[in-house]
């Protein structure tokens, strides 16, 4: 009977992870060493896909690019959601109303806050932060076509994004963080300071780790938010991987589908070794709870 | 607890943020079959049984009065017309998918000159000639222009029934070049003098705005500066023209008008440049003339009575055609529909015919001759002045994965990543390993 229960509530999920994740991922793997076009079966063509992958220079930028966006965004979320978190856990009644407004960033679609992020950075629409930037500064930032300035738009986007959904976990940690460790922790004589760092960091490791995979996920599948945000993203070095794999596989009619199922394989991997230690982590512990 | 607590009022918040966001998107786009299009009539033979007739066709100004005037026009009974909106990049990307296999998504699709000889070549489209002798009289389909028939068509077969074209059309202040003694610019050297008064003058400091975004934009820019000298990418054989002294001309006539546009015209399209000239900040711009209706909307802009409107210059004095090009739309039939084609076509044809064109003025040009003369809007005459004097461009398959392929090298050449001569040659190389492997 229990068997029969666990069938029919799983099955369902089941078919759908078969359907929508394992079946697109072994077609992925079987065109990435094909010559494939639409609709048409495809020719084996052995290694030759991931040959001129790997010996495109775009792909190497691509990967620097999504790389440090995902180191800098993730260490900024951290700090920035702990912060935030542990404010926002002091907050009284005010704190559902901050939360509901913080989130908006969260549920808009990325790229309609992506393109109003951008016009705050566009003198054609407004450019809030360059008006203001000029007034202090008289300097005026070319954020679309220099690197390092489009680089921080990005990731300040980015940040902007995924931000309330990293603190809006951590602020949950703190919530479940025992009253008595941080009495102890004060009675103890500790520090604010070496309270966080000594007691209530250690205690939430978890849900950190938790944020670090989502967020490295996440960040490491930036796409749709650097059409409006950088135009000209491969002439700037800050082509994210997927940009690269939908330019190559399907932009302006392109049928490029063997070499961009390739370029997926080698970013699926690499988001595995990402996330490997993150992966590791969170399974020793669910280990050791058991 | 409390946290639940928070979190369920918080997660209420967010219910009501996200339902009003999607209201919103559902608000942004709607099935179109616009309830003012025009109606005409559509004599088709009804089918039996019920139909579901699928039209993929971009969203602009200048497509929506054609597109909607079918929907509405041929939805009745048993037929269906269903559209969904989508962007010119979204049909792009849906046209080659549907047009792979045995079956599609769709039995109506919007083409345009530039990709009609690839999916001819391919067998993907149906040829309408056979459909255009049957009913070049019910539909009046011999008024349709010559020469935008011959933009649709590839190896003298028809593939394409043409609705509208669009060519560049310069847009400048009337107020600014009137105030300094200047005229319209005939070449690019007069652009640049004028654009320098302008700048003189200190209200402008960037007086031309062009859209040279680092997608398609470049490109046809590119090809329409090669096109003013009388070459286009590839020769009437299909071979490569990206290391001849036009193409040279071409990309040294664009660098010279950077000092006088936004330094971030790179990431400039179409409708940045609009708000360019809506804003004031640009003094005369080259777009497609399907942009120039909304610079003509005083609900857009407040300067919408200062803007004027002339034929594109050329590149040089001596140049035989306008920095222009000529880029026709219309409707085709994909070969794998399921549909009755006859149908289909009789579709097609009612929404290019007579009223549907007239109705489409000034929104657009049709390709029905006689219904844009100089004074049915305020830039027919600058529309008419170019057509004549764009440059016919062989129609080749290699054309749209050469221009795919170049791409990033014009962005380099014009940003000054690389020098012309040394893009020139890239360009020449990868055009031929394009065409040697398609």
């Amino acid at each position: 009977m229990r068997r029969r229960e666990f069938a029919l509530l799983m099955g369902p999920s089941l078919l759908v992870m078969l359907g929508l994740l394992v079946v697109p991922l072994v077609r992925t793997i079987q065109w990435s060493f094909q010559k494939v076009e639409y609709g048409s079966p495809g020719d084996f063509i052995g290694l030759s896909n991931y040959s001129q992958a790997l010996s495109d220079p775009r792909l190497g930028r691509a990967v620097l690019f999504t790389l440090l966006l995902t180191v800098i965004v993730t260490a900024t979320i951290l700090v920035l959601g702990y912060l935030i978190a542990t404010g926002m856990n002091g907050l009284g009644k005010l704190r559902p109303y901050i939360l509901g407004a913080m989130l908006v960033a969260y549920v808009l679609p990325n790229i309609v806050g992506a393109v109003s992020f951008s016009w705050l950075f566009d003198q054609n629409f407004g450019g809030a932060v360059n008006y203001v930037i000029q007034a202090l500064t008289g300097q005026n930032i070319l954020w679309f076509t220099e690197t390092w300035p489009n680089r921080i738009m990005v990731m300040a986007h980015t940040v902007w994004h995924l931000l309330p959904f990293s603190m809006l976990m951590i602020l949950a940690g703190l919530q479940g963080v025992p009253k008595e460790l941080r009495e102890a922790a004060i009675i103890d004589g500790a520090s604010g300071r070496k309270t966080h760092f000594y007691v209530i960091i250690p205690t939430i490791r978890g849900i950190l780790g938790f944020v670090c995979l989502i967020t490295i996920m996440d960040v490491l599948r930036t796409f749709d938010n650097l059409i409006p945000l950088s135009p000209q993203a491969d002439a700037i070095g800050n082509e994210s991987i997927m940009l690269y794999v939908f330019d190559t596989a399907f932009r302006d009619g392109s049928a490029q589908l063997g070499l961009g199922s390739a370029i997926n394989v080698l970013a699926i991997l690499l988001i595995l070794v990402c996330l490997f230690p993150f992966i590791r982590g969170l399974l020793k512990e669910a280990k050791a709870k058991a | 607890m409390r946290f639940h607590k928070h979190l369920r009022t918080g997660a209420a918040a967010l219910a009501v943020v996200a339902s009003l966001a999607g209201v919103t998107a559902c608000g942004a786009g709607s099935r179109s079959g616009a309830q003012d299009a025009t109606a005409v009539a559509c004599d088709y033979t009804m089918p039996t049984a019920d139909t579901t007739v699928n039209v993929l066709a971009y969203n602009s100004s200048a497509i929506d009065p054609f597109t909607n005037t079918m929907v509405k026009s041929c939805t009745r009974e048993k037929v269906t017309l269903k559209h969904d909106p989508i962007d010119f990049g979204g049909q792009v990307t849906k046209t080659t998918a549907t047009l792979a296999g045995g079956s599609g998504s769709y039995d109506i699709l919007e083409t345009y000159g530039f990709v009609v000889p690839g999916f001819a070549a391919k067998g993907n489209i149906e040829p309408l000639d056979d459909y255009v002798a049957k009913y070049a009289d019910k539909y009046k389909l011999n008024a349709l222009s010559k020469q935008m028939r011959s933009s649709m068509s590839y190896d003298g077969k028809l593939y394409g029934l043409p609705m509208q074209a669009q060519m560049y059309v310069l847009a400048y202040r009337k107020d600014v070049f009137d105030s300094l003694g200047l005229k319209p610019p005939t070449t690019f050297a007069e652009m640049i003098d004028a654009a320098k008064a302008i700048q003189a003058k200190g209200e402008i400091k960037y007086p031309i705005a062009l859209p040279l975004n680092a997608t398609a934009d470049i490109t046809t820019n590119y090809q329409a500066a090669m096109n003013s000298n009388g070459k286009d990418f590839l020769d009437s054989s299909g071979k490569p023209q990206f290391a001849s002294d036009e193409s040279r001309k071409a990309l040294e006539g664009m660098k010279s008008l950077l000092p006088y546009m936004d330094p971030q015209v790179t990431t400039f399209d179409q409708p940045k440049v609009q708000q360019q000239m809506f804003n004031g900040t640009a003094a005369m711009a080259i777009m497609f003339s399907g942009r120039m209706n909304d610079l003509t909307l005083p609900a857009n802009t407040k300067l919408a009575d200062k803007f004027a409107f002339a034929a594109p210059p050329a590149v040089e004095g001596s140049a035989p055609y306008l920095y222009s090009r000529l880029s026709v739309d219309g409707w085709s039939i994909p070969k794998n529909t399921k549909l009755d084609k006859d149908l289909l076509f009789q579709m097609m044809a009612a929404s290019v015919s007579e009223d549907a064109s007239k109705a489409s003025v000034p929104a657009a040009y049709p390709a029905r001759e006689g219904m844009v003369s100089d004074d049915s809007s305020k830039y027919a005459a600058a529309a008419n002045a170019t057509i004549g004097k764009s440059m016919p461009t062989p129609g080749s398959p290699s054309a749209a994965p050469v221009t795919n392929a170049i791409r990033p090298i014009v962005v380099q050449v014009i940003t000054g990543q690389l020098d012309i001569e040394a893009g020139m040659q890239q360009m020449q190389s990868i055009a031929e390993k394009t065409i040697a492997g398609s």
